[in-house]
């Protein structure tokens, strides 16, 4: 970025200016520069590759970023309100997809209403493991290693609990998987479009809610800095447990979503979408409601741009990769203060 | 006179918005104790973390013994022995108070792998060495009984004196202490002031010292360095700094606010 | 259901040699990995949840110099040995100035793409079809071992040698850490576990410290590898899941922290537990019985930090959990 914008500049002098302008400009506004790294890429692929590609890569980007967001903000949100870096996150979006399984296959209810159970349900799951585990080991005074190993028995339990009850065998939601409709050239499933609208709009909703409701300020203000947020008179005790029922139902949803998407579901999805999650919110700034929306999406674009360059089987890998370059270059992630490591 | 043993000169640093050191400049003379005093928030322990290399500074120079040392990582630092308290003491709990001793020894091959294999024999030598001097110091410091036990178990007042006497097995030249009455009862806070003394006339050990009580200032320094608001804003002689007009309304100030 | 059967047979089965073998020669394995992460974690405060992955880069390096370049056994050892003490240090370098909660996160993530490459990088290791034929020079030493065995009646037992093996290495290595912890050196790294910042203020540089004890890991990882490749006869991504670097905690916690002995007797006991319960006769399909499995071992993971974070071994005072 320096080195295009430096030869504008006229003398030696003018340049060191230019460069120490535009460095502030730089991390006053990470998302602009996040925005134009993008727009960057995506000029240089279509260069390389053609449009077509890229855009229909681009739009299955926005499908897989739509459950990555979903699922990337509960994680920062968890995180920065009680410090729990949470590795039963991924296995929270399992036992949501699961559980609409259960509605619409088992029970036979209508799609719609088994989202919404799995919403409701894995909240609830959610606000369980907090009245049983989180709040008395927090009282506890528990250390960071003891709350990550115990994310880390949390996780096996609810996979391997699902993997008991229902097997190992992919199972399928009662969704459209084979139609699908084209424009401008782009071919996309059915439910995809479904599941990458809806996811959207839920990510609007969640972005909207967390501005404007007092409910979402406190939110992200706890987050942010849960000791301030205390002493100044918030109510943390019902500002944790919204999170977790946020955090958890949004998590069930993205299951959902996920699901619905590829097709199919394994006992190990969750885990699976766990680092993706990770460098998304690592990507936002960990702690970051709105970074970490903006991760998820921008790891979307990452993984299916990548199947562009390299074999469609690295694609996971992109997610990893990202996480490491990011942690090494910038470790705030793009939207966190230096401040916080 | 000789140059001073520590010159800080013009040192800045800034916390988002708030300006917690704002030009500071100093010196410490080689052999004196010197006093660092000022409000509470005046900058002092930030000036600490930035002269030891904790902090970065955005701005200003050190020099120790004629060579600079800013930008310098702390434990290069450190080996150039100038070692700092913490006014938070930092006593390691889970390990003996002897063993807190002994770590803070220089030169000992034992510490790096290479030396544990080809200088066996030296290393253990050298850790009797250590382990004596330990105990010399831990008797001054009235610790000698708890030796063996945890830090941990130490009450706050003991941990500040094990960290003194910690920092002493670095064989320092200069010593920073942040604060080190806080919290010692004043039996203990005398014994650990007329140390300070011996070890500055005896083995010429230079120290900076953090301090509020203005007693304590008055009687045991050579020099004070007064602090407000990130600035070194006076230095001089105790007496003479207690009659400047800048120091009164600084402290006025601060209790006008407070 | 009545229990008659399921306790006849699990009885047979604890009181067989074969399962013994197996199983200890796991517990042996899996002790020797779990001996890094009882370096990092118990004795350096870092977190290391990429110990799989250290393993996957010194059984695949080992595999692939014998079975596609053509080296001894012997030569490949140390030369595999060396690349994975390399590739932790390469991690460390840029992520061990981090906090400890990224840094747990840096490791699973490079642990994943190891398996990842494993997985796909088929022309180098053989992808899922898995990668065999590393194992002749030590067939025959294993051979010759067991023939020495007949006058303890041990000749029909063809894995009774990589046993006895794994366990000497893994007593002489517990033994040399535990001497290693007892020198200034162990001081400094415990020092480190506790306040970074306070060995820094006394002239030490805590961050080589780090190093050090990741590249050890990573080594102790590599080991464990050979031990199992031997064990498996093949290499196979399946192998390297973060999942075994999650048991490997497990046995950490219930050995208890700070201590390598806790570690051995830690591997002893979920090793017999998790292949006891493949002779378990339950009304169940095999997947259950897996799946069950490891909801004990989340479990006891998680009972085990809320209430007795000391673990079996531990001390109270140098538990690291509850700080
Ligand atoms: N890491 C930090 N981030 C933000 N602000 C900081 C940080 N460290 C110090 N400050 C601020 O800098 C100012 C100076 O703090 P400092 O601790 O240096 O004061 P002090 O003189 O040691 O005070 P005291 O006598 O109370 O110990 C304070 O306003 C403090 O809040
Ligand atoms: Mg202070």
């Amino acid at each position: 970025m320096e080195a295009e914008a430096s030869p504008a500049q006229p003398g030696a002098l003018g340049r060191r200016e230019g460069r120490a302008s535009l460095r502030t400009t730089m991390s006053a506004n990470p998302g602009l520069v996040a925005a134009g790294i993008v727009l960057a890429i995506a000029v240089a692929l279509i260069a390389t590759q053609g449009l077509q590609p890229v855009a229909q890569t681009g739009l299955n980007g926005l499908i897989s970023g739509s459950y990555f967001a979903l699922g990337a903000v509960g994680l920062t949100l968890v995180y920065g309100t009680l410090k729990l870096v949470n590795f039963a996150h991924g296995d929270l979006l399992t036992f949501g997809a699961y559980t609409a399984f259960v509605a619409n296959i088992t029970l036979g209810l209508p799609i719609l209403l088994a989202v919404l159970a799995a919403i409701v349900v894995t909240a609830a799951l959610g606000v369980f493991t907090e009245r049983v585990m989180w709040r008395p080991m927090r009282a506890k005074g528990a250390g960071l290693l003891q709350l990550l190993l115990m994310t880390l028995g949390l996780a096996f339990v609810i996979r391997y609990a699902i993997q008991f009850v229902a097997g190992t065998a992919p199972r399928t939601l009662d969704v459209d998987v084979t139609s699908s409709v084209g424009f401008l050239g782009l071919r996309i499933g059915q439910t995809q479009l479904v599941v990458m609208l809806a996811g959207f709009a839920v990510l609007i909703g969640v972005g909207v809610m967390l501005r404007s409701t007092s409910l979402g300020r406190q939110m992200r203000a706890l987050s942010d800095n849960f000791d301030l947020a205390e002493v100044s008179g918030i109510d943390t005790d019902r500002v944790v447990m919204a999170t977790w029922i946020f955090a958890a139902g949004l998590a069930g949803l993205a299951g959902v979503l996920y699901t619905s998407s590829i097709g199919t579901m394994t006992p190990n999805l969750g885990f699976f979408l766990l680092l993706t999650l990770f460098a998304a919110v690592i990507l936002g700034g960990i702690g970051n409601a709105y970074g970490a929306l903006a991760g998820g999406v921008l790891l979307g674009l990452a993984q299916e741009w990548s199947t562009l360059l390299v074999d469609a089987r690295w694609k996971l890998a992109v997610g990893f990769l990202v996480l490491i370059l990011v942690l090494i270059v910038r470790p705030q992630g793009l939207f966190g203060r230096k401040e916080r490591l | 006179m000789t140059e001073p043993l520590l010159e800080v000169s013009d040192v800045a640093k800034q916390f988002g918005g708030i300006r917690a050191v704002d030009g500071a400049s100093f010196d410490v003379e080689r052999g004196s104790i010197t006093a660092l005093i000022g409000p509470n928030g005046a900058g002092k322990t930030t000036l600490f973390n930035i002269v030891t290399g904790f902090e970065r500074g955005d701005r200003g120079t050190i020099v120790l013994d004629g060579e600079r040392i800013d930008r310098r990582p702390p434990h290069t630092i450190a080996r150039r022995r100038m070692v700092r308290t913490f006014q938070i003491t930092k006593a390691l709990s889970a390990m003996p108070v002897i063993d807190n001793m002994a770590l803070a020894a220089p030169d000992q091959p034992g510490e790096h792998l290479t030396g544990l294999l080809l200088r066996a024999p030296v290393a253990r030598r050298r850790e009797k060495e250590v382990r004596e001097r330990a105990h010399e110091l831990l008797e001054v410091f009235g610790l000698s009984d708890k030796a063996e036990e945890y830090a941990g178990t130490l009450s706050g007042g003991q941990r500040k004196l094990l960290e003194l006497a910690r920092a002493l097995m670095v064989e320092p030249r200069l010593v920073l202490l942040d604060e080190p009455m806080a919290g010692v009862n004043p039996s203990l806070g005398r014994r650990l002031l007329d140390h300070m003394h011996e070890l500055c006339e005896r083995d010429g050990v230079t120290f900076l010292f953090i301090e509020h009580d203005m007693d304590v200032v008055m009687a045991h320094s050579d020099k004070v360095v007064v602090m407000a608001q990130g600035a070194t804003i006076a230095s001089g002689p105790p007496a003479q700094v207690r009659s400047d007009q800048a120091v009164i309304d600084a402290y006025l100030g601060a209790q006008v606010k407070a | 259901m009545t229990w008659a059967p399921f306790l006849a047979l699990s009885f047979e089965a604890f009181g067989s040699l074969d399962f013994w073998i197996g199983a200890m020669t796991l517990a042996g394995i899996y002790a020797i990995f779990t001996l890094g992460l009882q370096l990092n974690v118990g004795f350096t405060g870092v977190i290391n949840f990429g110990q799989a992955g250290f393993m996957a880069i010194g059984a695949y390096t080992m595999g692939i110099l014998v079975a596609d370049v053509g080296l001894s056994l012997w030569l490949a050892l140390p030369i595999a040995t060396l690349v994975t003490m390399a590739a932790g240090l390469l991690i460390g370098l840029p992520s061990l100035r981090l906090r400890a909660d990224y840094f747990a996160i840096v490791t699973i993530a490079f642990s994943e793409i190891i398996r990842y490459v494993a997985q796909n990088a088929r022309g180098l290791t053989g992808g899922n079809q898995g990668l065999l034929g590393f194992d002749s020079q030590w067939i025959d030493v294993s051979n010759a071992v067991q023939d020495g065995l007949a006058p303890v009646g041990l000749e029909d037992q063809f894995l009774a040698p990589l046993l006895i093996v794994t366990w000497l290495t893994l007593l002489v290595l517990a033994t040399a850490l535990r001497y290693l912890q007892g020198t200034p050196w162990g001081r400094v790294l415990r020092a480190v576990r506790e306040d970074e910042d306070a060995v820094r203020a006394l002239g030490k540089n805590a961050f080589a410290y780090k190093l050090q004890s990741i590249a050890i890991a990573a080594a102790l990882g590599a080991v464990a590898g050979y031990f199992l490749a031997l064990n498996l006869a093949f290499l196979n991504p399946n192998s390297f899941e973060p999942l075994y670097t999650f048991i490997g905690y497990a046995i950490l916690i219930l050995g208890g922290l700070a201590s390598f002995f806790g570690v051995i007797v830690g591997s002893v006991v979920v090793y017999t537990l998790l292949e006891a319960t493949r002779f378990l006769e339950l009304p169940l399909s095999a997947s259950q019985v897996a799946a069950l499995r490891f909801v004990v071992v989340g479990l006891v993971l998680i009972l085990l930090v809320a209430f007795r974070p000391q673990g079996i071994f531990g001390k109270r005072q140098e538990m690291v959990l509850g700080d």
